[in-house]
């Protein structure tokens, strides 16, 4: 559906993006490529930088530095035909308080002069929404499901979703993360922007993690588990605690003691010789706890107020 | 008390520029009135023609003998006094209930611990204090002019304050009594206003016929029973005040017995209705479809009333000098194109506050991320901007055309002149520029600086003032022409070129266009 652009070439590809509002920098430097096809997770704590990227992929933030190209244009330029092609849920979703959600689903059909109406009544049911009442009687899930509804029906390539599930309930949040699935087997691009970890888990191939509008990390998921530490604890005999704490950290692991007990994050590659290690001195109640992506984004999401 | 200092604080801005401007009305005309008529001779035939006419008896009221300044002065400024004060009341009165309810802060404030009468009592304190202020400056500033202005009395003058403090909170006594009884506070103000139109019809009414008593029975009808400065009848604010009480009384009864965020009359939630659209201009008509009907209704009805009512203030004219506002309005030339001209300057205001009210809606709908969701289905960034000021000028044309047409057809029949159909069409219809430029101003302050659109309201507000006042306070004529209204030629006349027209459609035009270059130069604003 996108033409001219090169099947290989990724969907979104913002390279040194910076965004600049009077003295306060929103996003720093940011590199983030989604390939064709892919779901990409898009993670940071609140504030990290995630909307006002996004809305510079839309063209409404114009960019203080660096390049965008969504689907093979600039949004900045093009913002028309960009969005044109790809489906947008907002973070906070707000809609015409005396339209109807039918109303609603009709004015964005609509306005972008495509519409798959058969999908938008089969979503309608799957969601549960009844499109005949007035958005201001509508809960705020029974708004982000109007927006759903009107992103996943509408024939687009690409959908940037901005936290879309806040204010769905567990059993919507199912419904939503198969509407995912389905949206990427049909060969849609996919970007999920959220502060949950466990939510982009489940769906997403690939991820990227901001903090204070930089980038920290971004490739597969796969990949990143490797990159987190487990967690190893051992109880080692007491005339050998200083002992095991030196050969530990010739080994290279930082260990914390409490009442005996060792505490230590090791790197995945070190962990059997540190494992190899504690068995040799004979240490009791030697726990070690795999790799938790949890941790890894916990770790990063320690930040200051800004 | 806490509550209270919050919704001063929250609407400091709002209260502070009406209290200003009611106050500052009263305190620069009462002067004008010793000035205009320096002599009792002229003062006494002014005051007998006046006294006679229906048609300024209707709008302002009866004229009380012996007609001192301090006497024209309540009559003609204290009736523009009360009405705007009236408005005041019932903006105030629904952003401080109703609307609080309806945009979610009254439900957080709700949730620490404030019972259901709080928000109300609350209100009551900072509309009390409001009327407080209002009747003491009003007061104050009139009677500073003792000395000055025959007629003037301390007893007189706070006589009038405690009128038009009165004023103000009875109708925010029964605004919000009806903001308890409609379903959204947009229909609480549209039911507020509606009972302020009965009110002056049933105070026109009283003044015009052998009816007086009638005027026990209206909200606008207290300066006839109080009469400031002629009989200072001070036991007739006791009714009104008994009303106001229990008004709040009956408004705190209905609190309790409604739901949050619904009224007593129900509203219809469901519609099976679809929506036929292909354009942001599509969707911007189909919002604004409903404010245009009420819009087109309110103008075309007042509008119609005031030409309506000119018969008596034309022959008058043509007797000799009606004087004071009126007379400063239809000038020197023919007495029919004068009271029509006026009566289109006054629509042209009206559909003017229109226009600055539906394109500020575009600001709010980005401020609110609307626009956001528009422009994320591939319209032009310019698009929603652009329909908005399409909308809104498609809009005062619907409203002047409506009200041109009625006022065509009743004027002739009232209205004693040469070319009346032609003329009241046309200073009708002539509004239109003025709208168009006003547009393009609030346009250009949308696209371009989008936190100050408010702005837009000073050029409009300069130029009303321009167009009533300014031949009252003698402003020099090439200022006055720099306002938006009174350039419609008089169409009867030889020379009747629309250059001044022509020229405020062209800015209009000009300022929308550089609004939306602005728009599409600029990051999107929300929040």
């Amino acid at each position: 559906m996108t033409g001219t652009r090169h099947t290989h070439e990724p969907v979104i590809d913002v390279r040194h993006l910076v965004k600049r509002f009077g003295r306060f920098t929103a996003v720093d430097g940011l590199d983030l490529q989604v390939q064709p096809g892919s779901v990409h997770g898009f993670l940071g704590p609140n504030g990290a930088g995630k909307t006002t990227t996004i809305r510079a992929l839309l063209g409404l933030y114009r960019a203080t530095a660096g390049r965008i190209r969504v689907l093979g244009l600039d949004p900045a330029r093009h913002a028309d035909a960009v969005t044109r092609q790809l489906s947008y849920v907002p973070g906070e979703v707000t809609l015409w308080p005396n339209l109807t959600g039918q109303e609603v689903l009709d004015a964005l059909a609509g306005l972008r002069g495509r519409r798959d109406e058969a999908a938008e009544r089969r979503l309608t049911e799957a969601f549960a929404l009844d499109p005949h009442r007035k958005v201001r009687t509508y809960s705020k899930g029974n708004r982000q499901k109007v927006v759903l509804v009107a992103a996943f029906a509408a024939p687009t390539d690409l959908l940037i979703l901005d936290e879309p599930t806040s204010g769905l309930d567990p059993l919507m949040e199912v419904m939503f993360q198969q509407c995912v699935r389905d949206a990427a087997a049909a060969g849609r691009t996919i970007l999920l922007s959220s502060h949950l970890l466990a939510e982009v888990e489940d769906v997403c191939d690939t991820v990227t993690i901001i903090k204070d509008g930089r980038l920290v990390e971004s490739g597969r998921l796969a990949d990143m588990r490797h990159l987190a530490a487990s967690t190893v604890t051992a109880r080692p005999p007491a005339e050998q605690f200083a002992a095991v704490m030196e050969r530990l950290h010739r080994l290279g692991v930082a260990a914390d003691s409490d009442a005996g007990v060792l505490h230590m994050s090791v790197p995945r590659t070190t962990v059997p010789a540190a494992l190899g290690l504690l068995a040799e001195v004979e240490a009791d109640d030697i726990t070690c706890t795999p790799a938790r992506l949890e941790d890894l984004f916990l770790r990063h999401y320690a930040v200051a107020a800004r | 008390m806490r509550l209270t200092w919050l919704l001063l604080r929250r609407h400091r801005l709002f209260l502070g520029c009406w209290l200003l401007l009611l106050i500052a009305m009263s305190a620069g005309t009462v002067t004008a009135y010793q000035n205009t008529y320096p002599t009792g001779q002229q003062r006494r035939i002014a005051v007998a023609l006046a006294q006679d006419n229906a048609a300024t008896t209707l709008i302002y009221g009866r004229l009380p003998g012996p007609g001192t300044p301090a006497q024209m002065y309540v009559w003609e400024i204290g009736a523009c006094t009360t009405i705007l004060t009236a408005v005041f009341a019932i903006l105030l009165t629904v952003s401080l209930t109703r609307a609080a309810e309806d945009d979610g802060t009254l439900e957080l404030l709700r949730s620490c611990g404030l019972t259901v009468d709080q928000p109300l009592y609350a209100a009551t304190g900072v509309l009390t204090a409001c009327a407080g202020t209002l009747a003491a400056g009003c007061a104050v500033v009139v009677g500073v002019h003792g000395g000055h202005a025959d007629g003037v009395t301390w007893a007189g003058s706070a006589a009038y304050g405690s009128v038009v403090g009165l004023t103000f909170l009875l109708f925010a006594a029964l605004t919000m009594l009806l903001a308890q009884i409609a379903p959204t506070a947009g229909q609480a103000r549209l039911l507020a206003f509606a009972t302020m139109g009965a009110s002056f019809t049933v105070r026109a009414f009283a003044d015009t016929r052998p009816a007086g008593w009638l005027n026990w029975c209206s909200p606008l009808g207290l300066r006839a029973t109080v009469e400031p400065f002629t009989t200072d009848r001070w036991t007739a604010l006791s009714a009104p005040a008994a009303a106001t009480a229990l008004a709040i009384g009956a408004a705190t009864f209905v609190a309790r017995r409604r739901e949050f965020g619904a009224g007593l009359l129900r509203r219809r939630d469901t519609r099976l209705r679809r929506l036929r659209i292909r354009s942001t201009a599509g969707l911007a008509a189909r919002l604004t479809r409903a404010s245009v009907l009420t819009w087109t209704t309110a103008v075309a009805t007042i509008g119609t009333l005031f030409a309506a009512m000119g018969s008596g203030a034309v022959d008058q004219q043509r007797d000799g000098d009606i004087g004071g506002f009126l007379g400063a309005q239809l000038g020197d030339g023919e007495p029919a194109a004068g009271y029509l001209s006026y009566c289109g300057t006054v629509v042209g205001i009206m559909v003017c506050v229109y226009a600055v009210l539906s394109v500020t809606a575009s600001r709010h709908a980005e401020r609110l991320g609307l626009t956001d969701m528009m422009l994320a289905t591939g319209a032009r960034r310019w698009a929603p901007l652009a329909s908005q000021a399409t909308v809104t000028a498609a809009g005062a044309a619907i409203i002047l055309a409506v009200t041109a047409m009625v006022t065509a057809l009743i004027a002739p029949a009232v209205v004693e002149g040469d070319d009346i159909t032609t003329r009241a069409l046309l200073y009708t219809a002539g509004q239109w520029p003025a709208a168009a430029a006003i547009t393009g101003c609030t346009v250009l302050l949308a696209g371009t600086a989008p936190r100050l659109t408010a702005l837009a309201w000073l050029p409009l507000a300069v130029s009303a003032a321009l167009a009533l006042l300014g031949d009252l306070l003698e402003v020099p004529p090439r200022i006055q022409d720099l306002g938006l209204f009174g350039h419609v030629p008089d169409a009867a006349a030889a020379d009747s070129t629309p250059v001044a027209l022509l020229v405020l459609a062209g800015a209009g035009a000009l300022m929308c266009l550089t609004g939306l270059i602005g728009m599409n130069r600029r990051d999107l604003v929300t929040g």
